[in-house]
C-alpha cells in the first residue's frame, strides 16, 4: 500500500514509489538519490523536519516535503 | 595560446572544481591555493566565487571554484552557475570531487558531468576517514571502468595533492583526450536519438554535446528550454516538447525520473564492483548525532549549546549581555569589572593611550594630531574591535560545521522558524545579530539559498545590537522612573525590532522576490566526527581576512571622511563640533525633527547626535556629552528635556533607524551591490522615522 513517507515510524524500511512534487524539487531529490526503487531507512520521524538514510547518507527533510514522497513499507 | 596571451592572462590553464556541498571543497582548493585565493560574487548573486593560482612544474593553474551541486538539472542557482561555466567558459579540465565516505551517491555527480565532458579527472575526497567508517574502494579498477584518471586525496592530511597536481599538468601537456561517457537509458534511447536529429538543427543548443543536450531536453529542462524560446527556435522547442509529451503518455513516468534512476543504477553497478563496506560499530559520533536529532531533546541541547557560547563570546569581547545581568543582580562592581577587562575594554584603553600619545607627539600641528588620533586611529580602533569578535564567532560556527552539528541544529530549530519564511540555519545570523550585526550579516554565508541570504543581509541589522542596547537603556533609565516601566519599555523595544526584522525579511521574500513557500528543507547531514583544527582555522581565517580586506577599508575611509565632516568648517579647521560641518548638517536636519515637537535649540543637537550614531551606535551619547559640554551621560540626556512620547519615540527611532557603518560595510561586502546597499539605508532610515512618528502621536493622544 502506498503511503506518505510522513506516515512511517522511526526505524522502518520502505522503498520510494512516487514523488509528486513540482519538477523542480522532485528533481532536486531525485538527484539526491531519492530515485523510484531505493530503499529508504526513516530514522527519526517526529514532530519536525523527517530524517532519513538513502544510499548511506544522511538526509533531512521538511515534513511537506516528506509528505510527497510516497513509499511502500517493506516487511521487515 | 600566444606567449603573449600567457603574459597577460597571468595563467596557462584553467582547473574548475566541482562537487556536492559538504564534499570538503574549499578544504581542497585551500590546499591547492594557499593563501593567493581572490573571493567574488557570481554575477548579480550571493553566491561566493574564488579562484587562485598555482604554479606547478612551470604551469600556472588557474582553479575556480565552482558552486556545490548534487547535479547538472539546472535545478538550483547554483547548478545553473556551475553549468554555465562548464559549457561556456569551456575550462581546461574539471576536477570533481567524490565524498570516500559515501561513495554509492557522490559518484552520481561525476558520472552526469561525464556524460558532458570527458576533460575530468575524478578526485576521491577524506580518504583518511575510510578505515574508521569500514569503507574499501579499488581506485584502479574505477580508473579503468571510467577511462578518466581518479586520485584519492585527503587535503587534510596533505595525501593525493602532488598526484593531483602532477597529472593536471601531464594531462594539459600531453593533450590526451578522453571519450566522452555513454549510458544506455533502455527504453529511452529511441527518443533520445529522436531528439536529437531535431537540434542538431539548433543555433543556440551548439556549444552543448548533441546527446548531451537531447537528454537534457527528454528530462525537461527549463534552463535550454528559455534558450531556445529567447533565440527564436520555438518550432525546435514544440517538436521536442511533443516528443516528451508522447514518452510521458506512453509511459506514465516523467522522463526525468526514468533518466536519472537509469543513472543511478549505474552509479550502483559500478560502486558493487568497486565499494566494500565492512559492518563496524556505531561509536560516541552516532550517539551525539542521535542526541541533536531528537526532537525536544535536539531544540534543547541546541539551544543550550549556542546561548552559553555565544553569551560567552559576548562576554569576552564587550561584557554584555553577562554585565546586564550582573547588575541586574546588583553586582554593580563584578559588571564593571567585566566592562573594564572585556576585549574591546581593553582596545579601547589602549587606543585612547594611542591618541595621547599621539596628540603629545604633534602637539605643534593640532589639526595633523586630530586627524590621525580622532579620525584614523578610531578607524582603526572600530575595525580591531570587530577583529577578536569575528575570529570567536565563525571559530564556533567553524567548528560546529566541521564537526557535522551545525546542520543538525538548523535542521531542530526548522519548525519554529519556517513559519516566517526562513530555514532552521538562520537561526545562526538572527543569535549572532543580538550581540553585534556585523558578524550576523557575515554569517548569511552559512545559508544555502541565494533568496534566504538577502532577506537575512537586508533585513537583520533591525535585531537590536549591542550597542543600540547601551545607548536604549541609558534613555530608558533617564526618562522612564519606575524599574516595571523601564523593562516593559526595553522589552517593547527588543519586539519592535525583532517584529521589523521578521516583516521586512517576509517583505524581501515575498514581495520583491515572490517565493509564496515557505522555505523547504532537503539538507544532507554529514557524518559527526571530531572536527579538524586546521580546517576550522581556514574557515575562520577566510571570514576575518575577507572582513579586514573589504570591510575594514570601507570602515577606515569612512571614519576619516566622518573626521573631515565633525572637525572642519567653512573657516577650515575648527576643532569644535558645533561650528562644523556636521553642525550645519544638524541644522540641515533639524526641521525633520520639527514634527516630533522638538524645541529649536534642542533640535539641531539631537540631529547631530543621530548623525554621529551612524559612525556607531554609542556615539549617539558621546556626541550629547560633547554638545552640552559635560561628561555626565545622564546629565547630557536630561538636558534635551524629552516628553515621554518624544523620549520613547526617539529610542524606537535609533533602535531601527541606521545600520552602523561597519554593518553598511559588510553589507556591501556580501550583496556586492551598491544599489541594495543604499535602498537599506534609506529603508530603515524612513521606516524608523514612520514608525517614530507613528508612535509619537499615538502616546501624545493616550
Amino acid at each position: 500500500m502506498l503511503k506518505p513517507l510522513t506516515e512511517l515510524p522511526k526505524g522502518s524500511k520502505v522503498k520510494v514509489v512516487d514523488i509528486v512534487a513540482g519538477k523542480g524539487l522532485r528533481d532536486r531529490l531525485l538527484q539526491m538519490g531519492l530515485t523510484p526503487g531505493t530503499v529508504v531507512e526513516v530514522v527519526e520521524n517526529s514532530s519536525g523536519p523527517i530524517i532519513l538514510s538513502v544510499r548511506g547518507v544522511t538526509i533531512a527533510l521538511g515534513r511537506g516535503m516528506a509528505s510527497k514522497v510516497l513509499v511502500e513499507e517493506l516487511q521487515t | 595560446m600566444s606567449s603573449n596571451e600567457r603574459m597577460t592572462k597571468g595563467y596557462d590553464v584553467t582547473v574548475a572544481i566541482v562537487g556536492n556541498p559538504n564534499v570538503g571543497k574549499s578544504t581542497l582548493f585551500n590546499v591547492l591555493t594557499g593563501e593567493l585565493a581572490h573571493v567574488s560574487n557570481w554575477p548579480g548573486t550571493t553566491v561566493a566565487r574564488k579562484e587562485g593560482v598555482r604554479e606547478w612544474m612551470g604551469v600556472r593553474i588557474r582553479f575556480v571554484d565552482l558552486p556545490g551541486i548534487y547535479g547538472l538539472s539546472a535545478s538550483t542557482l547554483e547548478e545553473v552557475i556551475t553549468r554555465e561555466y562548464v559549457v561556456n567558459e569551456r575550462p581546461d579540465l574539471i576536477v570533481v570531487l567524490v565524498d570516500a565516505t559515501i561513495p554509492e551517491r557522490s559518484l552520481y555527480l561525476p558520472i552526469q558531468l561525464l556524460e558532458l565532458t570527458p576533460n575530468v579527472v575524478i578526485v576521491f575526497t577524506k580518504v583518511d576517514e575510510m578505515s574508521r567508517l569500514g569503507i574499501h574502494i579499488h581506485f584502479d579498477k574505477l580508473e579503468a571502468m571510467l577511462g578518466v584518471p581518479v586520485i584519492p586525496t585527503s587535503a587534510i592530511k596533505g595525501v593525493g595533492i602532488r598526484d593531483l597536481l602532477n597529472t593536471i599538468v601531464e594531462l594539459t601537456r600531453s593533450k590526451r583526450k578522453f571519450k566522452e561517457l555513454v549510458i544506455n537509458y533502455g527504453g529511452l534511447e529511441p527518443f533520445i536519438n529522436e531528439i536529437s536529429k531535431i537540434v542538431v538543427n539548433s543555433k543556440v543548443l551548439k556549444p552543448y554535446p548533441t546527446r548531451w543536450v537531447a537528454i537534457r531536453l527528454l528530462e525537461g529542462d527549463k534552463r535550454l528550454e528559455e534558450l531556445l524560446m529567447s533565440s527564436n527556435e520555438l518550432d525546435i522547442l514544440n517538436s521536442v516538447l511533443k516528443v516528451r509529451e508522447s514518452v510521458r503518455r506512453s509511459i506514465g513516468r516523467d522522463p526525468s525520473e526514468l533518466a536519472i534512476g537509469v543513472r543511478y543504477e549505474f552509479v550502483s553497478s559500478i560502486a558493487k564492483e568497486v565499494v566494500v563496506r565492512v559492518e563496524r560499530k556505531g561509536g560516541s559520533e552516532e550517539l551525539i548525532a542521535e542526541v541533536f536529532q531528537k526532537p525536544v531533546l535536539g531544540v534543547l541541547a541546541s539551544s543550550l549549546l549556542l546561548l552559553t557560547s555565544f553569551m560567552l563570546i559576548f562576554t569576552v569581547n564587550t561584557g554584555f549581555p553577562l554585565n546586564m545581568i550582573f547588575k541586574f543582580l546588583g553586582l554593580e562592581g563584578l559588571a564593571e569589572f567585566l566592562e573594564t577587562y572585556s576585549l574591546s575594554g581593553v582596545l579601547g584603553h589602549a587606543f585612547n593611550v594611542a591618541s595621547d600619545y599621539v596628540r603629545g607627539l604633534l602637539h605643534y600641528n593640532p589639526v595633523l594630531a586630530s586627524l590621525i588620533s580622532d579620525g584614523v586611529l578610531v578607524g582603526v580602533g572600530a575595525v580591531l574591535s570587530f577583529l577578536p569578535l569575528i575570529l570567536m564567532i565563525f571559530f564556533l560556527l567553524a567548528l560546529l560545521e566541521d564537526s557535522g552539528l551545525a546542520p543538525r541544529m538548523a535542521v531542530s530549530f526548522h519548525n519554529l522558524l519556517s513559519r516566517f519564511g526562513f530555514s532552521g540555519s538562520s537561526i545562526y545570523p538572527m543569535l549572532i545579530g543580538v550581540g553585534c550585526n556585523v558578524p550576523a550579516v557575515m554569517g548569511s554565508r552559512i545559508l544555502l539559498d541565494d533568496v534566504e541570504r538577502r532577506q537575512v543581509i537586508f533585513s537583520v541589522p533591525f535585531i537590536p545590537c549591542q550597542a543600540r542596547f547601551i545607548v536604549t537603556s541609558a534613555l530608558v533609565v533617564s526618562y522612564f522612573k519606575s524599574p516595571t516601566l523601564q523593562a516593559v519599555a526595553l522589552l517593547s523595544i527588543y519586539l519592535v525590532g525583532v517584529l521589523t526584522f521578521l516583516l521586512s525579511s517576509l517583505l524581501v521574500r515575498r514581495v520583491v522576490y515572490k517565493v509564496r513557500e515557505s522555505p523547504e528543507l532537503i539538507l544532507e547531514l554529514p557524518l559527526i566526527h571530531t572536527p579538524k583544527l586546521k580546517v576550522v582555522w581556514w574557515i575562520t581565517w577566510d571570514y576575518t581576512k575577507h572582513f579586514l580586506r573589504k570591510a575594514g577599508l570601507i570602515i577606515l575611509t569612512l571614519s576619516v571622511v566622518i573626521w573631515f565632516i565633525t572637525n572642519l568648517g567653512p573657516n577650515g579647521y575648527v576643532g569644535d563640533i558645533t561650528e562644523s560641518f556636521g553642525a550645519m548638517i544638524g541644522r540641515f536636519l533639524a526641521p525633520i525633527l520639527t514634527p516630533f515637537d522638538i524645541p529649536s535649540g534642542t533640535d539641531w543637537v539631537l540631529a547631530l547626535a543621530l548623525f554621529q550614531g551612524f559612525v556607531a551606535k554609542e556615539s549617539v551619547l558621546d556626541t550629547l556629552a560633547i554638545l552640552y559640554g559635560t561628561a555626565d551621560i545622564s546629565e547630557a540626556i536630561n538636558s534635551l528635556g524629552l516628553t515621554i512620547p518624544q523620549a520613547y519615540a526617539l529610542i524606537l527611532f535609533i533602535t531601527l533607524y541606521i545600520p552602523c557603518l561597519a554593518t553598511v560595510a559588510v553589507v556591501y561586502q556580501e550583496s556586492r551591490s551598491l544599489k541594495m546597499t543604499m535602498l537599506q539605508v534609506i529603508y530603515m532610515v524612513g521606516l524608523a522615522y514612520i514608525t517614530a512618528l507613528t508612535t509619537y502621536y499615538i502616546l501624545k493622544i493616550i
